[in-house]
């Protein structure tokens, strides 16, 4: 992935912006395992780092780093596929490279502070220049309105050379969720007294981003990788899109309502957030089986493997498959309805979800998009996969389910000691965390941490030498 | 009674419809999915001519 | 003509208009419910209070009323039932005063990133005690563990010494960091806490209101 910044068989300045974007994404990646590794730390050993590296700290570092890398790969992407989609060589590409290290600047500095400043006092000051405070959206206000200008910016990108290019059925769900997506962020940057109203608007970036135009967007990425890995035929591959969109969106916008149970707002909610989200795993599946009956009818014909032009995207296409319904459908519909709600709402049960969802349903196809980046930046007709790539993936994947499993079992201890018995507050809370399944299971979620750590390292081994053996190996 | 009596703080349209079982939410659904019967018969026609 | 050409099922027209009649038509759904929840959880005025009108969220002054968390027979689950006044760290505050403490309290809660370690109204992280009924939890209360432990004899200013020492008072090995929470600050957001627990939260946490004696005997009902 580094030596590709030299040798570099990408002619468009649209891809190579997606390279640089790719970069960035990993090293965020790799922020974010250290920050919660240090936070999983915390839980087993509470003296770790005390007041010098916080709790709070770790896992805002934790949570930011995952949410930036995911944009940034997602913007990468994005850049990579546009001007294969539309055969236009991309409208105003310098300005998006500007954009790039604006934003790659802006990222950096904002992190820092995270890091060495951490908080600052009870002032509208703090929420401008230190941190906004508010879960996944800290980012301070000076940093918010970069963001804005820096996605603008992109969003020229790609609307301008779809605008002058050719208009794929991809390319248009693309363009069109893309401005939901950008103009949603704009919900989450405002204060209120009122810690109701707050939470409201904030869902409204969150869940409309999380399950509703992210989801969109993998699907978007999906058929783009179909076509381009497999050889799927446009015309299924973008009829299953508009399904998909059909089914996201009309559960992952009124299903929002399943976080409007329990912050002040009114009753009725109860009845939409249940009903429509317990619908939200039905694209999933769709999505699922979409992926996988197209893979297995092009691999059933005569000839059968070579049909797959990059295996180790491929993979990761498959494990996104599964992990997005695992995770976001079966992990979420546990705990969407308010009967069950009322008792997880606030438990490890929401972190055990959250960590499963994230990575099946994003992590995984953005890390195939980059080999799909990869293998053009290279050149390579057939990229095949190394041990390194089978390790990372098998070691991720093994260490993210380990920690999902083992924090689902914490959530159960804490939904039924801390929540069914002992009905919440200060006393019921600690006397959960203190029982040995709890501690175990933080225990195990720590270890399977660390298995995931050692398999992002064979990613990052793998990515960087990956394109230079497939090179070789077809010269 | 099949019809409970209004509980919420405030009563308001979507609180009125949420009076019974699932009441509010099938009344959503249907309203959604309706219009798509008439989308599939004008592309029917559309696709037989 | 083949058949399957002419099934709408595998028409991508059918799909594209299907999809953007749902897609529209949940958005306009969502903004309408918006405004109608937007109308329901702006925050009340001091008169409502005084006329006892309930509202999802009170006014800034509802720290001048002592606040229950009761089983509603009506709704199924336990509400706010907001009583009579008592003083909040020594006096009644005028809605100017008590709207400043709680600007003040919520904005020191973003400041301080408690959301981060804690859950408000059950979002954010894990790591300590939901926040939510804070104010109401029995172990605050007089007779409750961590009252006498601060050496104050009110609720409020047993939460904001705690709040601007809290390494001196710990109730666990994990201790909740000090956060150079200065004295007004700490008013403040034990005002923000005292105003959370009286948002009408459709009953979540549910069964919270434990007394502390059923705390003292480990949490049962048994004698």
């Amino acid at each position: 992935m580094l030596t590709s910044i030299k040798t570099n068989h990408l002619t468009s300045s649209g891809q190579k912006l997606g390279m640089m974007y790719f970069r960035v994404a990993m090293v965020l990646f790799g922020a974010q395992l250290l920050m919660g590794l240090i936070a999983a730390i915390q839980f087993l050993y509470p003296g770790f780092l005390f007041e010098l590296f916080d709790f709070s700290v770790a896992r805002m570092v934790h949570i930011n780093a995952l949410v930036v890398w995911m944009l940034y790969a997602m913007i990468g992407s994005v850049y990579y596929m546009l001007s294969e989609e539309t055969e236009h060589a991309g409208v105003a590409m310098g300005l998006g490279k500007l954009a790039f290290w604006v934003l790659t600047l802006a990222v950096t500095v904002v992190v820092l502070v995270y890091i060495f400043i951490q908080i600052g006092p009870g002032k509208e000051s703090t929420i401008w220049l230190i941190n906004e405070g508010r879960e996944y959206l800290e980012a301070p206000r000076w940093a918010d309105i970069g963001i804005v200008v820096v996605v603008l910016t992109f969003y020229w990108n790609v609307f301008a050379t779809y605008m002058a290019g050719k208009k794929t059925g991809i390319m248009t769900v693309m363009v069109a969720n893309l401005m939901a997506l950008a103009g949603l962020y704009l919900a989450g940057m405002f204060f209120t007294d009122n810690i109701s109203m707050d939470q409201y608007w904030w869902w409204w970036v969150i869940h409309l981003w999380v399950e509703a135009t992210w989801e969109v967007f993998v699907g978007t990425l999906a058929a783009y990788a179909l076509i381009k890995i497999i050889g799927a035929r446009r015309e299924v591959v973008e009829m299953w899109l508009w399904i998909e969109v059909l089914m996201l969106f009309g559960s992952g916008i009124l299903g929002l309502g399943h976080h409007y149970f329990w912050i002040g707002t009114p009753e009725y909610w109860w009845e939409i957030g249940a009903l429509f989200s317990a619908l939200e795993p039905v694209p999933l599946i769709a999505m699922f089986v979409h992926v996988l009956y197209d893979w297995g009818k092009e691999q059933g014909g005569s000839g059968a493997r070579e049909t797959v032009k990059n295996n180790p995207a491929m993979a990761w296409l498959v494990t996104n498959a599964f992990g997005n319904f695992l995770g976001a459908g079966i992990w979420g519909f546990f705990h969407t309805l308010p009967q069950v709600n009322i008792y997880t709402h606030g438990t490890q049960f929401t972190a055990a979800h959250g960590h499963l969802a994230f990575f099946g349903a994003y992590a995984t196809i953005l890390v195939g998009m980059m080999y799909v980046g990869l293998q053009g930046a290279y050149g390579v007709k057939e990229m095949k996969s190394t041990f390194n790539s089978k390790m990372a993936i098998f070691l991720i994947t093994f260490g993210v389910v380990g920690m999902t499993v083992a924090l689902t079992i914490a959530g159960y201890e804490q939904v039924l000691v801390e929540r069914a018995e002992l009905g919440g507050g200060w006393n019921a809370f600690f006397t959960a965390q203190d029982l040995p399944w709890y501690i175990q299971a933080q225990l195990w979620r720590t270890i399977m941490g660390v298995v995931t750590l050692v398999g992002f390292v064979y990613l990052v081994i793998d990515l960087l030498t990956i394109g230079k053996k497939a090179q070789q190996a077809e010269a | 009674m099949f019809f409970e009596s209004f509980t919420d703080v405030v009563p308001s349209f979507f609180g009125m419809l949420n009076q019974g079982p699932l009441t509010l939410t099938l009344f959503l659904h249907t309203f959604i999915v309706l219009p798509m019967f008439w989308i599939y018969a004008s592309e029917k026609k559309r696709l037989n001519k | 003509m083949a058949q399957e050409n002419l099934s709408v099922w595998t028409s991508i027209p059918f799909w594209r208009r299907s999809a953007a009649w749902v897609t529209g038509f949940a958005t306009i759904l969502l903004i309408w419910l918006t405004f109608d929840t937007m109308g329901q959880i702006s925050m009340g005025t001091d008169a409502d209070l005084q006329q006892r009108v309930t509202k999802r969220v009170p006014a800034a002054t509802v720290i001048n009323y002592h606040i229950e968390y009761k089983m509603s027979e009506k709704r199924g689950h336990e509400v706010p039932v907001i009583g009579k006044k008592e003083p909040f760290f020594g006096k009644e505050w005028s809605p100017k005063e008590a709207a400043a403490l709680l600007h003040l309290g919520k904005l020191t809660s973003q400041a301080k990133n408690c959301m981060n370690c804690h859950t408000l109204l059950g979002n954010g992280a894990y790591f300590a005690p939901d926040l939510t009924k804070a104010w109401l939890d029995p172990a605050w209360q007089k007779g409750g563990a961590l009252q006498p432990m601060t050496g104050k004899s009110t609720v409020e200013e047993a939460m904001s010494e705690f709040l601007m020492h809290p390494s001196q008072y710990p109730t666990h090995a994990r201790m909740m960091p000090d956060l150079k929470i200065t004295a007004d600050e700490a008013k403040g957001l034990v005002a923000f806490l005292k105003h959370m627990s009286s948002i009408d939260t459709n009953g979540f946490p549910r069964n919270f209101s434990k007394t502390v004696d059923q705390f003292k005997t480990g949490g049962t009902n048994a004698h």
